[in-house]
């Protein structure tokens, strides 16, 4: 199973949802797919699940999705039993395991070796995680998670291959303005007020 | 001030201050302050499993709209640094870091983390005070608030002893 072809089983179920990925070619392919101010790149990895829980809380009733990784996903593995201690029902947590640090020269995670991300997820405490091995069975498991309303974990074995995309277009600062300004815009809430006097005080 | 009078004056400047969601994870010394915290119904209480996780969901809670504090031990903050540099001080997001000053002066444990922990937050260039009197508390709060948001990046202050209440301050003796 490619990770593209996921990506875009995503991109055509949940079009406004607030997106977070993982650090490296997730990112880049699902900014092909979907461009939108909605999507925050993280840098730290590790952080995705983190970041995607933290608008989850912070926004109930707004879809959120993270677009973790493996390698990810491993360097922060209590993020899982804090997500689920939270049970934001906004937030679907999605892991795309290619069972490598691919942005990092190919070396293999613990997940080659058997560890299994949906049996620790469960284990975490999110009782809604299950696999996901074909095309099919993804965007069944995606358009599931989406309908019940309830906090959902999807672990989708991929291959490494990546597809040809451009890089992506903006830094961080930007990234952070513009996912600012998309959801003041679209939830109609003041979030940045500079508020800067005439003169400084 | 006792420590339970520390704490209830240091939340509420806290939520005076505007903080609407706050991540922390426990310190023996930070007890009375995180009652506070997990008994009131209006801002978000998030217990973490490692303080690095709280630097995210700060970051994420800020960029909807939410004004973040992180309370945690000095430990924390050393275990936060990659999370510090790579997604607040790289996006500039700012945050409200609430650091128990473990191995401060007259402690018995954790010296060499007590030696740390002021030079770190200088190499990171976080902007800190130390303090001592929880009766400062409110204000300090608020202004470190108005310097994060101006300076769009981490600000922390130092909970001591005295600071929380649990030791009497030296200009009292």
């Amino acid at each position: 199973m490619k990770r593209f072809d996921c990506l875009k089983i995503i991109a055509a179920e949940a079009p406004d949802a607030l997106v977070v990925t993982s650090a490296g070619a997730t990112t880049l392919e699902w900014h092909a797919l979907r461009p939108s101010d909605g999507n925050f790149r993280v840098r730290t990895l590790g952080l995705c699940s983190s970041i995607a829980l933290g608008m989850a809380l912070g926004l109930p009733q707004r879809k959120v999705i993270a677009l973790d990784g493996d390698g990810s996903l491993l360097m922060n593995l209590c993020s899982l039993p804090t997500i689920a201690r939270m049970h934001p029902k906004n937030l679907l947590h999605v892991v795309f395991d290619n069972e490598v640090y691919e942005a990092s020269g190919h070396k293999k995670t613990a997940t080659a070796a058997g560890a299994d991300l949906v049996a620790i997820a469960r284990a975490a405490g999110i009782s809604r995680a299950r696999w996901a091995n074909s095309v099919e069975a993804f965007a069944q498991a995606v358009t599931a998670a989406l309908s019940s309303n309830d906090l959902s974990f999807i672990g989708a074995k991929v291959t490494t291959e990546r597809t040809e995309v451009p890089p992506y277009p903006i830094d961080e600062v930007e990234n952070k303005y513009r996912f600012i300004r998309h959801v003041e815009k679209t939830e109609q809430i003041e979030i940045i007020k500079t508020g800067l006097p005439a003169s400084y005080s | 001030m006792t420590a339970d009078e520390a704490a209830t004056t240091i939340f509420n400047g806290l939520k005076a201050a505007g903080i609407n969601l706050i991540a922390t994870l426990p310190d023996i010394n930070l007890a009375q302050l995180l009652r506070e915290v997990e008994e009131d119904h209006d801002v978000i209480h998030v217990p973490l499993c490692r303080e690095e996780e709280g630097m995210g969901i700060c970051a994420g809670a800020y960029l909807v709209g939410k004004k973040c504090a992180a309370i945690m031990q000095n430990g924390g903050f050393f275990n936060s640094h990659n999370a510090i540099v790579t997604t607040l001080l790289q996006h500039e997001i700012p945050l409200l870091l609430l650091i128990y000053y473990a191995g401060d002066m007259g402690d018995r444990t954790f010296s060499t983390s007590g030696s740390m922990t002021e030079p770190l937050l200088r190499a990171l260039g976080i902007r800190y005070y130390v303090m001592r009197d929880p009766g400062e508390a409110p204000e300090l709060i608020k202004r470190a608030q108005v310097l994060a948001q101006d300076s769009r990046r981490p600000v922390a202050l130092l909970l001591t002893k005295e600071g929380l209440g649990l030791r009497v301050p030296l200009k009292a003796q």
